[in-house]
């Protein structure tokens, strides 16, 4: 550092530079630390020449000018209650049905916030002081980088904002589906409980009837059933084939009925016992008298299950 | 609740918090002084009120960036405000120029006399430190520092309006603000 450099600083330190001379200075600043140094030292003592100027009283109203000036202004410093406690308020306003989203948002505000004081500590403590050229840069560079903290922000706000409202629009209609599906599962475990059908396959152990098939669809609650047959042989002449519904609270079967088959031995008839059965244990098919009988009389060739 | 008990520092770092009692309090120290800087420096009294409630606002913006470690609050604030008073007499085209004839003669800190030290400055260590500093610089170079200081003048414009040569000024302003540095620092 040299004696030029030197009164540089001094005259500095008055903010007596203009143009070329405060570039200069500036210039020669940024490469060595010593001058630096000295240009910071000497604006503070400069400055310390403030506290020997007589007093002088503002105007009485001045404090309240300088209050209504910043409440004026609004934004983030402003008096009373600060735009990151509106802000937020609105977060948690808006999630207010979605708390997860809500706290996510308020922890992003607080991140914000603390990245905001720590990028302003590391800015502090990596310039241990400043000439007015370097108050005024860090000035600006603080100021850029808060506001797009604050950008960044409301961006982030905002696609949230959108995110929330549009996972309403979805809860909305998910309730809505929701809704419906518990109205269809409603009707259909009535019609379940109405219905509420069993279904048996029997089979033969008489020789003639290997090959036949025999299946009852019984619907417990209505008290009677279909009846399939197939592959069924031929009754002699004066026979028919007749079904009975076996229930253990009755001392005998109850007759369901005559069951006629075509030429192939197939049939499919709906059937009712002609007595009320309350449990339907057993379903039989026997060879009767021409017509049926009202009780079994003849061989059984189906039984079951 | 008063905070009777706070030093300017912890009440500007309260400000930076957004405490509004703590600025307000911090306004009715820092105030009064700085009004009569900028009275000084701009000679106009409107001039002077709104830079004094420009330069509270930015403070009050600025609070939160206040490093007790690096300044006192009273330099701190100074700067800002001197900064803004010279940012008003650029834009008034004031700086190139002496506003009235009259300005050397006003244009004296209360270093020279005990008498001036009004009760306020009596109670400050600091005021008293500086003032005791100033006296032991030599008369020219004083004169040319309290002028600089209050006037926010280019050196150009100080020598034409003192007289001076260039050099002379120049050289004035470098020696005895060392030596003022130096003399704070506990220096002989």
């Amino acid at each position: 550092m040299d004696e030029r450099q030197e009164e540089l600083a001094a005259l500095n330190a008055l903010h007596m530079l203009e143009g070329d001379e405060q570039r200069s200075l500036d210039g020669a600043c940024v490469s060595d630390k010593e001058l630096r140094a000295l240009n910071t030292e000497l604006e503070q003592v400069a400055v310390e020449l403030a506290r020997l100027v007589t007093p002088v009283e503002p105007p009485a109203d001045m404090k309240k000018r300088i209050r209504a000036k910043i409440r004026s202004r609004g934004g983030p410093g402003a008096f009373g209650v600060s735009r990151g406690v509106i802000v937020g308020a609105a977060g948690w306003a808006l999630a207010a049905g979605l708390a997860v989203a809500s706290v996510w948002l308020w922890n992003e505000r607080s991140k914000l916030i603390e990245q905001h004081a720590a990028a302003v500590r590391a800015i502090a403590a990596a310039v241990p002081a400043s000439s007015p050229a370097e108050e005024r840069k860090e000035a600006r560079s603080l100021e850029d980088e808060l506001k797009s903290i604050r950008d960044d922000y409301e961006k982030k706000q905002a696609a949230l904002n959108t995110e929330i409202e549009s996972l309403r629009i979805r809860e909305t209609e998910a309730q809505t589906r929701i809704t419906q599906l518990t109205a269809e599962a409603d009707s259909l475990k009535q019609q379940n409980a109405q219905t509420q059908m069993e279904i048996t396959i029997l089979q033969s152990t008489v020789w003639e009837y290997r090959r036949s098939e025999m299946i009852v669809v019984w619907d417990r609650l209505r008290r009677q059933g279909v009846l399939m047959l197939d592959k069924m042989p031929r009754v002699e002449a004066g026979k028919d084939y007749q079904l009975w519904v076996v229930d253990t609270q009755k001392p005998d079967p109850v007759s369901a009925g005559v069951v006629t088959v075509d030429d192939k031995g197939v049939v499919k008839t709906q059937f009712k016992p002609v007595e009320a059965v309350d449990k339907a244990a057993k379903f039989a098919l026997s060879v009767e008298k021409k017509g049926g009988v009202p009780k079994k009389e003849g061989p059984v060739v189906f039984i079951g299950p | 609740m008063s905070q009777p008990e706070l030093n300017d520092e912890e009440l500007l770092q309260r400000a930076g918090r957004r405490d509004v009692r703590a600025f307000e309090q911090l306004y009715d120290r820092l105030a009064p002084r700085l009004h009569g800087l900028l009275r000084q420096m701009l000679h106009d009294e409107r001039e002077a009120e709104e830079v004094l409630q420009d330069s509270f606002v930015q403070l009050w913006d600025r609070a939160p960036s206040f490093d007790p470690a690096r300044s006192q609050a009273f330099t701190w604030a100074a700067m800002i405000f001197r900064h803004k008073a010279i940012d008003r007499m650029r834009m008034l085209g004031r700086r190139n120029r002496l506003v009235e004839s009259a300005a050397l003669e006003h244009s004296v800190l209360d270093a020279g006399s005990d008498a001036a030290a009004d009760a306020e400055l009596e109670t400050s260590e600091r005021a008293a430190a500086v003032r005791e500093a100033l006296r032991e610089l030599p008369k020219d170079q004083r004169q040319l520092i309290e002028f600089a200081f209050l006037k926010g003048l280019t050196h150009h414009v100080l020598a034409e309006s003192l007289n001076l040569p260039l050099g002379t000024v120049k050289t004035h302003i470098r020696l005895g603000l060392l030596r003022l540095c130096d003399l704070l620092k506990g220096g002989r």
